[in-house]
């Protein structure tokens, strides 16, 4: 697939300098296969960067590097915008609390052929209450009702939206992205005054 | 390689082997891991027949590849003093630039150090640092927050720092720039 982001506008790297800048995250999980990274490709001004951890849990007796790719977008001149490939799902804790910990919200891109491999994610999410949107991979339009009622019916919140995405597409990642933003803001709004809120996340090293 | 030293560490780590050492940390790095990736890309079968959205996506990289001890432990050692956890607060989409200071010393800095600096002339977040640097993320974030506390590197504030939620202004802040885009 082509670089879409030059054809776009976009604010680019920040203003000047001394300008404040800050950062926030999205998680993309999903089975393997599904479009995380091409999702994210669709999206960000570079090709993806692969930055590797080290998980607490597997550090006895064999040492395994966790890879994690991830890209980067300017939102505004100071707010960068950052998306990470969710780890695999074998090993659930690899990684992952770096990732997620502080998330605006993630996506989980779900392959109808295979649901079980979007479970384990969408349950994550509902667990450590991180917004999320279900993000259907190219379901044809004429069964997209009937799929999502499938959905519905295994038991998600009915404040998740579920919604048609093609990873390959740009303006179907960002419209992806937008309905998570807005869920997120929503539900962030719902859960203003909780002071107790989730388990905190342990990093990793 | 010295099988005796790897024999030792291994029965050091059954001891004790809910704590992690930097040994442990250690022993994943090496800096030839790029040609490791790609010749475990060869090996590792693909997982699946039907690769829906991108056939070219192979697995591999969201894997756990196994990586044997290396001698560039000793070095990363060296690099960190031995620490795996930082006094600042990185998250791993924290930016960090280098500001005036760094610059200025530029030619008596560390090499490392040295090169985060030309790195961070344009923000970079912490993931970006270590993707860049082929370091593990631990050890960026040491040497990050080394830097920050010498004041060679700017932290820039993280709408999530700390782990709590991103509040109201962000999430509005980014849902519109999403519109934007």
């Amino acid at each position: 697939m082509d670089y879409v982001g030059s054809r776009f506008p976009d604010f680019g790297p920040p203003g000047p300098p001394g300008r404040e800048l800050t950062s926030a995250k999205v998680v993309v999980a999903g089975g393997f296969g599904v479009g995380k990274s091409t999702f994210i490709r669709s999206i960000v001004e570079n090709d993806l960067l692969t930055m590797t951890a080290l998980p607490p849990e597997r550090a006895g007796l064999v040492t395994e590097l966790v890879r994690i790719q991830f890209g980067r977008v300017w939102l505004d001149p100071g707010l960068a915008l950052h998306l990470f490939v969710a780890p695999q799902w074998q090993d659930p804790r690899a990684g992952w609390n770096d990732v997620v910990r502080g998330a605006v919200g993630a996506v989980v891109l779900f392959d109808v052929m295979r649901p079980a491999d979007s479970v384990d994610a969408m349950r994550y999410f509902e667990d450590h209450k991180i917004p999320y949107v279900l993000a259907l991979n190219n379901v044809h339009a004429s069964v997209r009702s009937d799929v999502k009622a499938i959905i519905r019916g295994m038991g998600i919140a009915p404040e998740v939206p579920v919604v048609n995405c093609d990873p390959r597409v740009r303006l179907s990642v960002r419209e992806t992205l937008i309905s998570l933003a807005e869920h997120a803001k929503l539900d962030r709004w719902r859960r203003r005054p909780g002071p107790d809120e989730t388990t905190p996340l342990a990093p990793v090293c | 390689m010295s099988s005796a030293a790897d024999a030792h560490r291994r029965r050091r780590r059954a001891e004790t082997p809910a704590e992690q050492t930097f040994a442990d940390l250690m022993n994943g790095f090496s800096l030839d891991s790029g040609r490791k990736r790609t010749r475990s890309a060869s090996s590792v079968p693909a997982r699946e027949a039907t690769p829906v959205a991108e056939p070219q996506e192979t697995p591999v990289f969201e894997t756990v590849v196994p990586e044997p001890p290396d001698a560039s432990i000793v070095r990363a050692y060296a690099w960190t003093g031995g620490r795996t956890r930082s006094n600042i607060n990185l998250e791993i989409e924290t930016l960090v630039s280098a500001n005036d200071q760094s610059r200025q010393s530029a030619g008596i800095l560390q090499a490392e150090h040295q090169h985060v600096v030309e790195l961070c002339r344009s923000p970079r977040s912490v993931a970006e640092v270590a993707a860049l640097m082929r370091l593990p993320l631990g050890v960026v974030k040491v040497l990050l927050g080394d830097m920050a506390e010498r004041g060679l590197v700017d932290v820039h504030q993280t709408a999530s720092a700390g782990g709590v939620t991103p509040d109201l202004g962000l999430m509005e802040r980014v849902l519109s720039g999403l519109r934007r885009l």
